[in-house]
């Protein structure tokens, strides 16, 4: 195995050279480079295997005498296109052929730690406001440093990119020395003065393939700190390249966790129960084992799995055995949710944001104010949770989508009492997740029962699983108040927010297997400040409040694309268009007099309009806007929508974004329109009640999924940039239903302040 | 009986006849690239060719198909040529892929009975579900599928699966033809 150290970055204390990246960028580009440097794990060797003739020269990069180069890409693809960006990357700054770039998964490492993730999370999870600023490092240094042991390789919150193109780069940077000091060994030249292109080392009028002399390459010492390459006549960075895993996703071969075939493999389906602390009451054995091609039943104290020779067989056998449940305590419905959320909002909160003084502020003015709510969202990816699990003598091997790997696999070997060192994950890509991934139960159920049965097992979830076990994005109800000043423009603002503590059980069930019911209950009552993230973060306000008012709902929560961004902006953006509104003010301008401190939104907002073509938001038009900012990025909307006979029609969606400088434009776009109709789907469905500790829904036809023939146009343009790169993969979620809510309020007078649209008024 | 034929070969299952084709598919012929997702017809992502019809193949039992021509993804083309296919490419279509087996399946049959349709045409071909937001591309991709269908242009957008390593080699310079021993 030679060749195999991590001789990147060993000194701490030494920052990289100003390289032309960060010439490029700017300063601030500058300082982010230096901050993702000294982050990156030291004390850890690459785990990657190599074929006899590979090469491995980091933990990102792999290179093979005949030319091909894998990029190892340490995050989950679940249609984001992570396995087309970060290997762009890596091409780029090593001077690559495109077309000899293969993509790998990273096996399980601290070096692929998403460290952003997690300071992203420790600055958002307790409000900061009363901790001093050193106390808070010391904090957001622990948690890195847990996060590196426990190889937190979090894929969440569209921050792919953001984390891992410098890493990336300077992997692709030292395995690009190595390859010119190499080549100029046989030329008898400096390294310095050689470069690459096209998957050359070139120097003058010479010429060697990275093939030719990827074997001495690696095996050399690379300088400490990396060295970029200064120049390109024709960068892949910022180009639109096809996204490697298209082919696959053409004809078929494209292979997710169900898709896995093993010799003597069986097929299982599982029943569940209520969500809740459930637990498998009884069951009709006798009418059960006659079940044509049942082979074998699994009962698990939460749950049974049926398992025959092909999965309609193993799920039809499970209607026959009936299998009754009991689940303690007040059974979950949509009538206690909204109880539990209006009781919550009435009580004390936790005060997550204050600027200004609110109080003193709001004190003997008019008080306007209004309620709105926002139902539960599925995930509802077309792929059923799904995993393949195999004995290979005691270890277990498991086939599952994850979008935290580490996390997984502790999880299976706690639940089947073997060390981590005997779980075997092959991370498989995702048919949508949206972060359902975020949630194992089905990588360890297939373990479960792989162990039981002693043989290879298959177990999807079926549809109505799917749905009646899915840990929704929390529903929320928020009272928002304002005062206004003598022009009617905002002077004091309070966002009192009911929403469960969904970050803590989501800790808790990630990283402690706390079932979900367990980690429900101890949550209750907790402060989130991720939980009302987004509510107060754009408009200039001098005196703005945001409080959590943390509600039992009794119902477990997830993470969800767009998270609590996804509700916030609904308040936020519904109120100021009703404040606007009520003095009679263009929406437009009603912003832009509170976005002095935002003028990249602004832009935004601008440009969205003048493409659109804004009206002026007059009533009797059909126009409404949206903007919003989040994780490095900024989206303003204008839609387009109308009452019809068919009920809410939304016509067009007019997008502008700044994401920064864009790695890969058409991905980008991608990313958008997907965001902006994930979130049309949000605004007028991807719901269900519940009813006895059930989802009432059982069928996908149920959650009112927009199809093609309800899709309305979009128009999508990006700001050029040459910022850092922000997050694309949520942007477009938020600022769908308040924009909708405001044109329908335009097109017929009437305010709608709830999710889904569809649904009566408060 | 339960015997027709999948992708131009005779098949014959020994399963109950009342399975639904999507699983003697998946799961006895290994053909994977049809999806489940809903097993009630609403997805569409388990979406084969039976007879040249767009057919839900959770929605038939291998007893109805009895005589009758199935064609899946695997067998819509040996080289990913067919038009729309490398429309699908040509126009990035595609993000998780996880419903587009069946997106395509139904766009091909479409174009088959009807190469230049209207939108109210694809609307009601394509009922579909896709979590990732890929329609728009779709209605683009099936009216420049249409248009190479028609012989308006011509498109190679995906490349064949199996090159040859020394074909590669041929084609890209940075790519080392094979040593001979």
């Amino acid at each position: 195995m030679a060749g195999i150290r991590d001789t990147v970055g060993k000194d701490k204390s030494r920052l990289p050279h100003v390289s032309r990246r960060a010439m490029l960028v700017g300063a601030t580009a500058a300082g982010g480079l230096a901050l993702a440097w000294s982050i990156w794990p030291r004390d850890y060797q690459p785990n990657l295997t190599a074929a006899p003739d590979e090469h491995i020269f980091n933990a990102f990069l792999k290179i093979g005498d005949d030319g091909h180069i894998s990029a190892i890409v340490p995050q989950c693809e679940m249609g984001q296109g992570v396995t087309t960006l970060l290997p762009q990357i890596m091409a780029d700054e090593l001077g690559a052929d495109w077309r000899t770039i293969a993509v790998e998964t990273a096996p399980i490492s601290p070096l692929y730690t998403n460290t952003l993730l997690v300071d992203a999370d420790s600055t958002t999870f307790t409000p900061r406001t009363g901790v001093p600023d050193f106390v808070s490092d010391v904090r957001s240094w622990a948690r890195r440093e847990w996060a590196v042991r426990n190889a937190v390789m979090l894929t969440a919150n569209g921050s792919s990119v953001q984390m891992f193109e410098e890493p990336c780069r300077a992997a692709a940077a030292q395995a690009r020395v190595l390859l010119m000091m190499a080549a100029a060994r046989r030329w008898d030249a400096n390294w310095e003065d050689c470069d690459t292109q096209d998957g050359f080392v070139t120097f003058g009028a010479k010429k060697l393939r990275f093939a030719e002399v990827a074997a001495a390459a690696a095996l050399l010492e690379p300088p400490a700190e990396p060295v970029y390459r200064s120049n390109s006549a024709d960068p892949l960075y910022g180009k639109e390249l096809t996204r490697l895993d298209l082919p696959a996703k053409i004809d078929g071969s494209a292979n997710y966790a169900g898709d896995i075939r093993l010799p003597d493999m069986v097929f299982a389906a599982i029943r569940q129960g209520p969500l809740g602390a459930t637990r498998l009451k009884s069951l009709d054995r006798k009418a059960g084992m006659q079940s044509p091609g049942l082979l074998h039943i699994v009962q698990h104290e939460r749950w049974l799995a049926t398992v025959a020779r092909n999965w309609w067989a193993a799920n039809r056998a499970l209607d026959r055995f009936a299998p009754v449940f009991e689940t303690a305590g007040t059974p979950v419905s949509s009538d206690g949710i909204d109880k539990a959320l209006k009781a919550a909002l009435k009580e004390d909160a936790y005060r997550i944001v204050s600027e200004g003084d609110v109080a003193d502020a709001m004190e003997g003015r008019t008080k306007i104010a209004a309620e709105y709510a926002v139902a539960p969202a599925l995930h509802a990816p077309i792929e059923t949770r799904t995993a393949t699990a195999a004995l290979d003598g005691e270890r277990v091997r498991v086939w599952v989508a994850t979008q935290a790997p580490a996390q997984c696999c502790a999880a299976i070997a706690r639940a089947t009492g073997l060390p981590e060192s005997m779980v075997t994950l092959f991370p498989m890509m995702a048919g949508g997740s949206f972060d359902a991934c975020l949630d194992h139960s089905v990588a360890v159920q297939a373990a479960i029962i792989a162990r039981q049965v002693r043989r290879p097992v298959q177990l999807a979830w079926s549809r109505a699983e799917e749905i009646m076990r899915d840990l929704p994005r929390a529903p929320a109800r928020a009272r928002m108040t304002a005062t206004l000043n003598a022009a009617g423009g905002i002077d004091a603002l309070v966002a009192r927010i009911a929403v469960p503590s969904t970050n803590h059980e989501f800790r808790d069930r990630l990283f402690d297997n706390t079932p979900a019911d367990v980690a429900q209950r101890a949550a209750a009552g907790k402060a989130d400040a991720a939980a009302v993230e987004g509510a107060a973060n754009i408009y200039a306000i001098p005196h703005v409040a945001v409080d959590h008012c943390p509600a039992d709902i009794g119902l477990p929560t997830g993470r969800w694309r767009g998270n609590a961004d996804s509700y916030t902006a609904f308040f936020t953006e519904c109120f100021i268009d009703e404040m606007a509104a009520r003095g009679g003010t263009d929406a437009l301008s009603y912003r832009m007099a509170m976005l002095g401190k935002a003028p990249l939104l602004a832009r935004c907002l601008l440009t969205a309009t003048s493409l659109g073509g804004w009206e002026g938001g007059l009533s009797g038009t059909t126009q409404g806007l949206a903007c919003h900012s989040m994780r490095g990025s900024h989206i303003a909307l204008m839609a387009t929508a109308r009452q019809s006979d068919k009920g809410l029609q939304v016509e067009q969606l007019v997008a502008v974004v700044d994401a920064g400088r864009l790695v890969n434009p058409a991905i980008a776009r991608q990313q958008i329109e997907g965001g902006l109709i994930f979130g049309l789907a949000a605004a007028v469905g991807a719901t269900t009640d519940y009813e006895g500790g059930v989802a009432t829904a059982r069928k996908l036809g149920q959650l009112g999924l927009p199809r093609l023939s309800q899709c309305p146009q979009i128009l999508v343009e990006f700001i050029d940039s040459d910022r850092d790169p922000g997050a694309l993969g949520e942007i477009g979620v938020p600022v769908v239903a308040p924009a909708i809510a405001n044109a329908m309020f335009a097109a017929t007078g009437r305010r709608i302040r709830r999710i889904p649209l569809s649904g009566h008024p408060v | 009986m339960t015997r027709f034929s999948v992708n131009d070969r005779p098949v014959e299952y020994r399963m109950e006849p009342e399975t639904p084709l999507l699983w003697a598919l998946r799961d006895a012929s290994n053909l994977t690239g049809t999806k489940y997702g809903c097993g009630t017809g609403e997805c569409g992502a388990c979406t084969v060719d039976i007879d040249g019809e767009a057919i839900r193949s959770c929605m038939v039992t291998i007893a109805e198909c009895e005589g009758r021509f199935v064609t899946t993804i695997e067998g819509l083309a040996r080289d990913r040529s067919h038009p729309v296919q490398q429309a699908w490419v040509a126009e990035q279509v595609p993000q998780c892929g996880f419903c587009q087996s069946g997106m395509i399946m139904a766009a091909a049959a479409l174009l088959r009975t009807n190469s230049n349709p209207s939108d109210a045409e694809i609307d009601a071909a394509m009922t579909n579900i896709c979590r990732c937001g890929t329609y728009l591309r779709i209605r683009t991709a099936i009216r420049l599928a249409g248009r190479v269908i028609r012989g308006e242009e011509r498109i190679a957008a995906a490349p064949p699966p199996g090159i040859r390593p020394a074909d590669a080699a041929r084609a890209v310079p940075a790519l080392r033809p094979a040593r001979r021993n």
